[in-house]
């Protein structure tokens, strides 16, 4: 799991949720954190894309984090993105975010653990079905 | 240093990568002069050295990426585990302190991480026993403190503190990490900026205890472990500058030198098959073949009898140069051609065969006939005795 956050304390209690859930992490702080984010150059991002899932928080009404959600949804277009989204959207978001599994703004970390595992059942339940 | 063979995949990659190198060094020994080789080796060696620099200062600096990762939690949900990673400080009281509460903490299980801090030269020499020796005792003494059985566990690495700590996340997993230094780096401790290099690189909360002697145990705020990271990471790649430079130094000086002892070499070697060359030019020539013939009462002898004897009796070879003669016995016994003192004895069959007449050292000997034939013809070179001229 890739979480993108950039406040280092909330990260880590989101990571330490997943943890004792089972999943291994990686805690990123987008490009805010710093100053450089390998998702806006050439080499694309290593942690997205080995991850499972991305949950994404990195406040989507400033523009370099569209940015980042752009290029995530753009170079890894199979990785499922959760994406924590303010409650006014404007249309550019709103096209943006089809397709991703939203979030509320502020979600506790236990809220984005089991909005992960109910999203892992029913990625586990798909496969079982297709199978 | 982490190890090629970590993982089958790795260990390929190590061996495609060893064939590559090699590759070009094979190509130039067997296609071009050595000294080619060597620098296609100076060159390889330069690449690698610096690939491997460029790795080192990314470790000094930092990551490029501040991406952290922690692996799953083990055990059960209500269980914590703490990784605690000292050195020289383990013997503190706080520290042993806070070993003793954490442990009392129920569904909470210990680590006690202590690097050998082993330095190159030490690794090199192995001079590494006083060190894991002095780490033992310390860990010991902690364990003995905490005393509480299976709660609390430790462990030696002779591996940097920073790769210790990345294969204790594979095997322990802790979910919080605590890093006790000093404040300065001591010879035997760990430096002040391993918490922050740990904070950067784990997904996990990571508490830094800073002691130093005479005063209370301190968290440093966020402004000092940015000094700390500053300060010693300068002092860090500073260091490891100075020691690329040194065996980049070493290295150029061990390649030149071979660069020259193989160019003198080969020049030692020029000149000694130009001289072979200019002697050679001097000497008289020398036939490939010589054809002869062995004929009984065939040579009058200044008695007036006839007497065997050997068409031609005068043979001039070059030293360590094999001469062929194609000899036709006509007699219907065998002859010989014996010069002891040349190492030669070439037994004529009768009829018509080839042999050779090899003479290893130079100068002018005396070979006759071993077979009674002619008793007079034997003693007399021009007849069935003669000459061997080797220069």
């Amino acid at each position: 799991m890739l979480i993108e956050h950039p406040d280092e304390a909330a990260g880590l209690a989101i990571a330490s949720g997943l943890r004792f859930a089972g999943y291994a992490v990686a805690v990123c702080p987008g490009p805010l954190g710093h100053g450089q984010c390998p998702l806006t150059g050439p080499a694309g991002c290593a942690p997205a894309h080995d991850a499972d899932l991305v949950v994404c928080s990195l406040g989507y009404e400033r523009v370099p984090a569209r940015e980042v959600l752009r290029e995530l949804r753009t170079r890894y277009p199979d990785t499922p993105l959760m994406v924590e989204v303010p409650s006014d959207i404007d249309a550019d978001l709103r096209e943006l975010l089809d397709g991703c599994h939203q979030l509320p703004a502020s979600a506790t970390p236990e809220q984005i653990v089991a909005a992960v595992q109910s999203l892992s059942g029913r990625a586990v339940e798909e496969d079982h079905a297709g199978a | 240093m982490r190890s090629p063979f970590h993982s089958e995949q790795e260990a390929f990659r190590f061996l495609l990568l060893l064939i590559l190198g090699l590759l070009p060094i094979v190509l130039a020994a067997a296609l071009g002069p050595t000294w080619l080789a060597l620098v296609v080796l100076a060159v390889i060696l330069g690449v690698l050295a610096l690939r491997v620099a460029q790795l080192r200062m990314r470790k000094v600096r930092g990551l490029a990426l501040p991406v952290k990762m922690a692996p799953p939690h083990m055990g059960s949900a209500a269980e914590r585990r703490v990784l605690i990673v000292a050195n020289d400080t383990l013997g503190e009281e706080a520290l042993l302190s806070e070993v003793e509460r954490l442990a009392c903490v129920p569904d909470t299980r210990l680590l006690l991480l202590v690097p050998a801090l082993i330095s190159p030269a030490a690794r090199l020499t192995g001079a590494i026993d006083g060190l894991l020796d002095q780490a033992r005792a310390r860990l010991k003494t902690a364990l003995d403190r905490a005393a509480h059985g299976l709660v609390v566990a430790g462990e030696i690495s002779e591996a940097d503190p920073l790769e210790a700590i990345e294969d204790t996340f594979a095997t322990f997993a802790p979910d919080e990490v605590i890093v006790s230094t000093r404040s300065e780096r001591a010879a035997s401790g760990l430096e002040p900026r391993l918490a922050g290099l740990v904070r950067e690189r784990f997904a996990v909360p990571v508490r830094h205890l800073v002691f130093d002697p005479g005063s209370a145990v301190q968290e440093p705020d966020r402004d000092t472990e940015a000094r700390y990271r500053h300060e010693f990471g300068d002092a860090a790649a500073r260091k490891f500058g100075l020691k690329a430079l040194a065996g980049a130094g070493i290295l150029a000086a061990v390649l030149m030198s071979m660069v020259a002892l193989v160019q003198s070499s080969e020049r030692d070697e020029a000149r000694a098959a130009s001289q072979a060359a200019e002697q050679a030019a001097w000497l008289p020539p020398v036939a490939k073949l010589v054809a002869l013939k062995v004929i009984a009462a065939s040579k009058r002898g200044p008695e007036g009898e006839k007497h065997d004897a050997f068409t031609t009796t005068e043979f001039a070879v070059r030293a360590g140069q094999p001469q062929q003669l194609r000899i036709d016995n006509t007699d219907s016994v065998p002859h010989s051609i014996t010069a002891p003192a040349a190492g030669v004895n070439i037994v004529v069959m009768p009829g018509t065969h080839t042999y050779t007449l090899l003479v290893k050292q130079p100068g002018v000997f005396l070979w006759f006939c071993t077979f009674v034939c002619d008793e007079w013809a034997m003693q007399h070179p021009g007849y069935m005795s003669g000459y061997i001229n080797v220069s």
